[in-house]
């Protein structure tokens, strides 16, 4: 971030431009949300910070119609540079995605062909494999029960879309808090793929009670097969990767055979406060971190894929990042736009599922439950 | 004249002293209070400029939502876990290395005292590798008596994990009243034990009559100390080893939730209010034990 601060200060020498950042931003920054004197430019990403929260808040300048015909400074329209479309609340948009990432499940390739188990392309290859696996002496599937969140966005969201049709609409409904998309069946069948996975066994037991980095330690110590995560897993573990481990990466273990792909992405987006004293500047600062040069950069300093399009395979990227980008841009995976649930229906998913995974509770239970905490949120 | 000169410097010698720690304790004690108190009455998201002010709602809503409950149920339950667990242990290590000729005595008072110097991040951290299915401690020990490989969540029973946050809590709480209790109990003199011996009184008999009844105000405190702060400090330890409240809720205490709502979940005045009620059952829980407790202490003379 420095660096593009550096070279857009470069280009535009008379601006005064202070950068606030660091691992504690985001609390650091709250008072002056608070007190109606926020940062211009903002950087959406980390713990206490949360896009549907500061757009219920009123905290974003609404950029929907700057955004419509917003060009970057090499005369480009930024929408159609972008892989992923901005979300949006109520049909507005408050912000854009710049860093782009996916859900999916990861396995060790060079353990696969180690062992002759294949890559699963759809639900009965991913149980016909896990039943091998643990036939072999090896737990199928391994998440992190104490953030939840890991296994609804890489296995319980993609079944959803899968089980829709390959519609992802219903997400996004759900997301608005739409009482009828909840009542959906697909919501039902998704649900009770996690069920069957349960059922058979192929949860490690430890998942429950562990969080991400012990079930990171454990895949990589091939205790486990399988593991639901997002793209930023391999460097996030990059002191701790066995010689020889070969990161694959699937997005989706839930489609009907000869189904579609499911890729569940993530992004960390770009936002202008409402209250912003420079709203200008903010946005031509919007329009240079854009461009392609801008983005490119970003990718190669950070490690993180950017939401800019462009071709990597021949970039420096790594394999799995090489395979994550031929999913996304494949005719046979649908690219699940991100998707942001209000905080307390997300925290009821999360609770829910882990109450399904444990056998604690049913799938109809589950639909219940969140259902209840979604009817209450309109009011 | 000259008395009143006099008194008036003496006051003024005692206010000295007395104002700049009541300022302290405004500052830093009452204003939050009050300030807690008062947002407990809106409903704001603790990120926005706005907030909205909705009278009792927050706690209307506090009555009806299962989680607090539960969550007082578990606060309540590591109180009295803990407050058994810790008097009993505590008590008897302390008579133990007290009472019976041990002989390296104080090298059991330095390990009973260990894990009182230990943050309780460490702790938490210690009990999560113990507890860890896959790689614990605990796990591998029982392993050791079975023909099958023992793979038991320890933090991931539906209902009974919250049992599992007693023996890191006791553990950790015994050295501390421990040592309280030696204190009291090396201050008793030894005539009172030769006496009871020769009258042909039994350890137990000695325990109860002598030991005990000497050592009550000792006892007192350290039960009204663990009461408060397991009921004010039970989050870390919730927080730590099963990140608030998993699974699914199961393993809360008031202060876990009252994080959760407040800086999780978007709830600050919710928070608030549940942060009142955690005041206001906890002035209660003590103003009850004091009266349970009220019992004639016996002074040496």
């Amino acid at each position: 971030m420095e660096k593009v601060i550096a070279d857009f200060q470069a280009a535009n020498p008379d601006l005064k431009i202070k950068q606030s950042a660091g691992p504690k931003i985001n609390e650091q920054m709250k008072p002056r949300w608070i007190a109606g004197n926020p940062p211009d430019f903002v950087y959406i990403d980390g713990p206490e910070l949360f896009d549907r929260q500061m757009v219920t808040d009123g905290q974003l300048e609404d950029l929907t119609d700057w955004i419509k015909d917003a060009k970057n400074v090499d005369g480009e329209k930024i929408l159609d540079l972008l892989a992923q479309k901005p979300q949006e609340f109520d049909g507005k948009i408050y912000n854009i995605p710049f860093v782009l990432s996916a859900w999916g499940i990861f396995y060790d390739k060079a353990l696969f062909k180690d062992k002759g188990w294949a890559e699963p392309k759809d639900f009965e290859d991913f149980l016909a494999t896990s039943e091998t696996i643990k036939a072999a002496g090896i737990n199928p599937f391994i998440h992190t029960g104490k953030y939840p969140y890991y296994i609804n966005g890489a296995v319980l969201y993609p079944a959803i879309v899968s089980a829709n049709n390959n519609d992802y609409t219903l997400l996004q409904n759900m997301a608005k808090n739409d009482p009828e998309a909840w009542k959906n069946p697909a919501i039902l069948k998704a649900l009770n793929r996690i069920v069957q996975i349960r059922d058979k066994g192929f949860i490690d037991k430890a998942s429950v009670q562990i969080n991400h980095t012990d079930s990171q330690s454990l895949f990589l110590q091939h205790k486990d097969a399988f593991i639901p995560n997002g793209l930023w897993l391999p460097n996030e573990m990059a002191k701790d990767v066995p010689g020889g481990f070969d990161f694959g990466f699937i997005p989706s273990i839930t489609q009907d055979k000869g189904g579609k792909f499911v890729a569940n992405t993530s992004t960390a987006t770009f936002g202008i406060a409402k209250k912003a004293k420079n709203k200008d500047a903010a946005k031509a600062f919007m329009q240079f971190v854009f461009s392609k040069a801008q983005a490119t950069q970003w990718a190669e300093l950070s490690g993180a894929p950017s939401n800019v399009k462009g071709d990597i395979s021949s970039s420096k990227a790594p394999n799995f990042v090489k395979d994550a980008a031929r999913f996304l841009s494949s005719p046979d995976t649908v690219v699940v736009p991100t998707v942001s649930f209000s905080a307390d229906v997300d925290k009821a998913m999360q609770d829910a599922t882990v109450a399904l995974t444990i056998g604690k509770i049913t799938p109809e239970e589950w639909v219940k439950r969140v259902s209840d905490v979604v009817a209450k949120q309109k009011k | 004249m000259k008395t009143s000169a006099k008194m008036w410097k003496r006051n003024l010698f005692i206010a000295s002293f007395i104002i700049p720690t009541f300022l302290f304790f405004c500052v830093f004690t009452v204003y939050p209070v009050i300030q807690a108190l008062q947002k407990s009455f809106y409903d704001w998201s603790g990120m926005s400029e706005n907030s909205e002010f909705i009278g009792f709602d927050n706690f209307i809503e506090m009555f009806k939502d299962p989680i607090i409950l539960t969550a007082i149920g578990n606060d309540y339950f590591l109180v009295v876990g803990k407050v058994i667990g810790i008097m009993m242990l505590a008590t008897f290590f302390a008579v133990a290395l007290t009472r019976f000729k041990l002989r390296s005595s104080g090298f059991f008072r330095a390990i009973f005292f260990i894990p009182n110097v230990i943050s309780v991040v460490v702790i938490g951290v210690l009990w999560n590798f113990i507890y860890n299915p896959q790689i614990g401690f605990l796990n591998a020990f029982l392993s050791l008596f079975t023909k099958e490989k023992v793979d038991i969540a320890w933090l991931g029973f539906p209902k009974h994990t919250i049992w599992m946050l007693l023996p890191p809590t006791i553990w950790a709480g015994i050295g501390f009243y421990m040592i309280l209790m030696i204190a009291a109990i090396v201050n008793i003199p030894a005539s009172y034990y030769e006496a009871a011996n020769i009258d042909g009184a039994g350890q137990w008999g000695q325990f109860r009559h002598i030991t005990m009844p000497l050592i009550w105000e000792q006892i007192k405190v350290s039960i009204i100390n663990i009461v408060i702060t397991t009921l004010n400090g039970s989050f870390v330890i919730v927080q730590l080893m099963t990140n608030g409240g998993q699974p699914d809720n199961t393993t809360h205490v008031m202060g876990s939730y009252l994080y959760r709502m407040a800086f999780q979940q978007y709830h600050f005045g919710y928070g608030a209010a549940i942060g009142v009620m955690i005041l206001v059952i906890s002035m209660i829980t003590t103003l009850i034990l004091q009266r349970i407790l009220r019992q004639e202490t016996i002074e040496m003379s």
